[in-house]
């Protein structure tokens, strides 16, 4: 019975494998392996876009003595 | 909300009828608040749990007499029990509720069903609950990071069965014409954890591995656990938080998409380097350790990367708490990994191994690493869910520096116990320098015990420190959700910057 495990492992690792590559080769296909500028720009938006910090400790925002601190 | 969805209209989209259409922001946010605060409640509590088996750990480690009564919390069962607890309970919550919250902001569309979510959460919680009480009660399967008995862990596959599925379905109907990098590590975590998951249950639980292969598996699976499962989520959530608390994009896409190739490629194979000098073929070894080297390349990569994209707005530290955790995790996962790397030769693991030293680089990747970035994350996305801002200022700064201060002593003092320990296991000629007799030839073992007393008290130290930074978290975290949300404020003042600031960070 022993050696059923062994080749469940061996072919389920080749699945595993063959999603891998399968992966790469989809990306390329779908151009998401072309453009990183615009890639690493995607999770910006006009709600939050470049150049936005979008996170402060809370209240310190308010106050400007912190903010004129920073420059 | 997108609740109503009809499950048969996800699986294929081709035949939907609801037009979906890219939402905002907010929006996605809100859509998934209740299956996100069930996976924060739960992995918060598990945090503190698993806290409190540590230090009853940590302490049987120098005062061995400490509730040596009871026999649920003998050190065998107590440490294992820990170690689920924050493995499964905390770092695995934690993860679910930074999928969700990613997924949902990263395919752009409304979270499809929060029940299957739900469901998967209460099979996972009642999965570990079991499992831990079994542990206690000593049922332990006494295979490392496999001790959950065996009656609880179909719950846990059925829970991330569910997961999986729903992340697929969320990505199908992805409306970002782009996929970011960190939805390639979500979504290959996904796939790898069950993988990983059910070769291990299966050939060292159900049907076990004779000899040596049982060991491979088991540390195969121990080190995928880290490297396939929670490594992926740690830095799909660098690669997402700290772009966007900037407010800059990451330094170079390409770097990033190679260290996720490279990680995919290499990391599954490192995991024997447990083994090296045990009873396994040598080019097993000698393959794990030349893997396990190779692991520099996404390393460096992606530490070259973060570095970069930090550069010249590092007083935003200052300012943002998620930063800060953020950029701790961020750069402990550089050393930690190149230390990593170091460990698996033959030459350093004659020293290190079984000594202290392995605990202390667990801790390093596990905590300073993973769960100080897990932090970061929640600190980002809670006011997102509750529009509100987090209560106190002060209660975060005490967060911070406890577990920061407390994982960095930790870390470096079990790191130098455990060589000074591998070292005086190894070397006889050591023994002048404890003052014993020139020629006490080995060192007696009770003198090594002795030795390492003040590195575990230290441990113990910094794990009670750990403690207080989890218990300021908590209260944070509890205080937010209970304080209820002014009527004037629509949304926290923390997502509107005031304009100095603005041009200050440009």
């Amino acid at each position: 019975m022993e050696w059923f495990f062994y080749a469940f492992a061996f072919v389920f690792a080749l699945l595993v494998t063959a999603s891998a590559v399968y992966g790469l080769y989809w990306s390329s296909k779908h151009g998401q392996l072309r453009d990183f500028e615009k890639g690493a720009a995607s999770i910006f938006d006009e709600t939050e876009p470049v150049g936005v910090p979008t996170d402060f400790f809370p209240k310190k925002a308010k106050k400007k003595k912190d903010a004129r601190k920073l420059g | 909300m997108a609740s109503g969805t009809n499950l048969s209209e996800s699986l294929n989209p081709a035949t939907s009828s609801e037009a979906v259409k890219r939402a905002e922001l907010s929006e996605i946010d809100a859509s998934t608040k209740i299956p996100a605060l069930f996976f924060l409640c739960s992995a918060l509590g598990w945090i503190l749990i698993g806290t409190i088996f540590a230090l009853i750990a940590s302490f049987k480690m120098h005062t061995p007499g400490f509730l040596g009564d009871a026999e649920w919390l003998t050190f065998g069962r107590v440490r294992t029990a820990h170690l689920n607890a924050v493995i499964y309970g905390w770092a695995s919550n934690a993860s679910f509720l930074v999928i969700i919250w990613l997924m949902a902001r990263l395919s752009r569309s409304l979270l499809r069903h929060p029940i299957l979510l739900l469901t998967a959460g209460v099979f996972w919680n009642v999965g570990v609950t079991i499992g831990i009480y079994g542990i206690l009660t000593g049922d332990s399967t006494s295979i490392e990071w496999l001790e959950i008995p065996p009656y609880a862990t179909p719950l846990l596959f059925v829970a991330y069965a569910l997961m999986g599925v729903w992340a697929v379905i969320m990505f199908r109907f992805g409306k970002s014409p782009h996929i970011y990098v960190s939805q390639w590590y979500i979504l290959a975590a996904l796939f790898w954890f069950p993988w990983i998951y059910s070769v291990a249950q299966i050939m060292t639980i159900w049907a076990p591995a004779r000899g040596t292969v049982q060991a491979l598996v088991n540390w195969w699976f121990a080190h995928n656990v880290l490297g396939l499962w929670f490594t992926p989520i740690g830095l799909a959530s660098v690669y997402y938080f700290l772009p966007k608390v900037l407010g800059k994009p990451i330094h170079s896409y390409y770097l990033s998409v190679l260290g996720f190739w490279s990680l995919a490629i290499f990391y599954n194979w490192a995991g024997v380097h447990h083994l090296v000098g045990g009873p396994v073929p040598a080019w097993v070894q000698t393959a794990g350790i030349a893997a396990s080297i190779m692991m520099l390349i996404p390393v460096v990569v992606t530490g070259i990367n973060h570095h970069m994209t930090m550069i010249g707005s590092f007083n935003a530290l200052r300012y943002s708490p998620t930063l800060r955790f953020i950029v701790f995790g961020a750069v402990n996962y550089t050393l930690v990994s190149v230390i990593g790397s170091f460990m698996s030769l033959r030459g350093w693991a004659e020293i290190t191994h079984f000594t202290q030293h392995t605990i202390a680089h667990a801790h390093h990747g596990l905590y300073a690493f993973f769960t100080m970035v897990m932090f970061g994350a929640i600190y980002y996305i809670l006011p997102r869910l509750l529009l509100k801002e987090w209560p106190s200022a002060a209660l975060i700064s005490v967060h911070f520096w406890a577990t920061a201060v407390g994982s960095l002593i930790m870390v470096l003092v079990l790191t130098v116990g455990g060589f000074h320990q591998g070292l005086l296991l190894n070397t006889p000629k050591l023994a002048n320098t404890l003052g014993l007799q020139p020629g006490t030839d080995p060192v007696p073992f009770l003198e090594v015990v002795r030795v390492m007393n003040k590195y575990l008290v230290s441990r113990s130290l910094s794990g009670i420190l750990i403690f207080v930074g989890h218990l300021a978290f908590a209260v944070n975290v509890v205080w937010m959700l209970l304080k209820p949300r002014s009527a004037e404020v629509t949304a926290p003042t923390l997502f509107r910057n005031p304009p100095e600031m603005e041009v200050v960070t440009r």
